[in-house]
């Protein structure tokens, strides 16, 4: 459904008559069906995940908190690895594109922060439940929480002042730096002791060790987070976006007052001299 | 179903939590849509 501006005329026509703003929105048909399989795979998720799988036989219930978990750790490791992505872009574009390469890979470390918090809620639960304890300054558990803040620090330095230029750049390099913390928590559990689980699909001799119903439902839960990634990063990278136009047009018109007043300040001067 | 208490809060806050800042998205971008002509939308 497309919202339109209030207009006189009441429509969007007459809107576009009026030189004013159509679209009011960061929606476009991809997104919208996008958004409605999101919601759709989300449900069945929580139905196969609560319901329908099997209890396992050493976790018993408690596994039905791995799809949650496995699930929220993919897309956070997805969104970092896109924001490296994108970063190497926008270090290798000097162009206008290369903005829209930072903004991709900002919106996507936003969404990978949120992800990778709910990571470390989902396991502290499910630790206190398999280990007794909230928190363990176990090798993978740590590694993530260090992830988790360097990621927040990228965020923050995406924040500091400058142009769009220098934010693209100078985050750029904070997040290719930052990427290559990932190996590192994903295979913390095989550098050192862990109480961690290790891979949850297949064993180290890749049998898939998984009973049929869970594995579906853990690759549900894959597919149901990856679409709600991509439905997300391209709404907050509309909004990024619009954000920078803004601030480009109020840099434009604070330049435009200051020529004036500069221009009505010589003509006093020029006054003054007669 | 044992251990409820603590499987059914993973599922609400992760949900729940997707939600919220799913629909902050949704109102941000109107609102800065609103202020903005359309030739700043490069998605329309």
């Amino acid at each position: 459904m497309a919202i339109t501006a209030p207009t006189t005329s009441g429509s969007p026509a007459g809107a576009a008559r009026a030189g004013g703003p159509v679209v009011l929105h960061t929606g476009t048909r991809f997104t919208r069906w996008l958004g409605i399989l999101t919601i759709a795979s989300m449900a069945l998720v929580a139905a196969f995940g609560l319901v329908f799988s099997p209890p396992d036989v050493v976790q018993g219930e408690g596994v039905r908190m791995l799809y949650i978990h496995v699930g929220t750790i993919w897309v956070a490791y997805v969104a970092f690895v896109v924001t490296a992505l994108a970063s190497a872009g926008v270090l290798w574009k000097r162009r206008s594109s290369a903005l829209t390469l930072d903004r991709i890979a900002g919106a996507s470390a936003e969404i990978g922060v949120v992800f990778m918090a709910l990571t470390l809620l989902a396991g502290a639960l499910w630790g206190r439940l398999s280990w007794g304890k909230f928190w363990v300054w176990d090798a993978r558990v740590t590694t993530t929480a260090f992830l988790f803040i360097t990621y927040v620090g990228y965020l923050a330095v995406r924040g500091l002042g400058g142009s769009h230029q220098q934010r693209a750049r100078r985050s750029a390099v904070v997040a290719l730096l930052a990427v290559l913390e990932i190996p590192l928590v994903h295979f913390s559990v095989k550098l050192w002791r862990s109480v961690h689980q290790d891979a949850s699909v297949a064993d180290r001799t890749s049998n898939v060790t998984l009973d049929g119903l869970m594995l579906f439902t853990l690759m549900l839960s894959l597919v149901a987070f990856s679409l709600l990634f991509v439905w997300w990063v391209l709404h907050r990278q509309r909004v990024l976006a619009m954000q920078d136009a803004l601030d480009d047009r109020g840099l434009d018109l604070a330049l435009a007052e200051r020529r004036r007043e500069a221009q009505a300040d010589a003509a006093i001067e020029r006054g003054g001299a007669h | 179903m044992d251990h409820i208490g603590f499987i059914l809060p993973t599922y609400l806050i992760t949900f729940a939590a997707v939600a919220a800042l799913a629909w902050r998205v949704i109102t941000r971008g109107r609102s800065l849509a609103r202020q903005l002509p359309d030739e700043d939308k490069p998605w329309t």
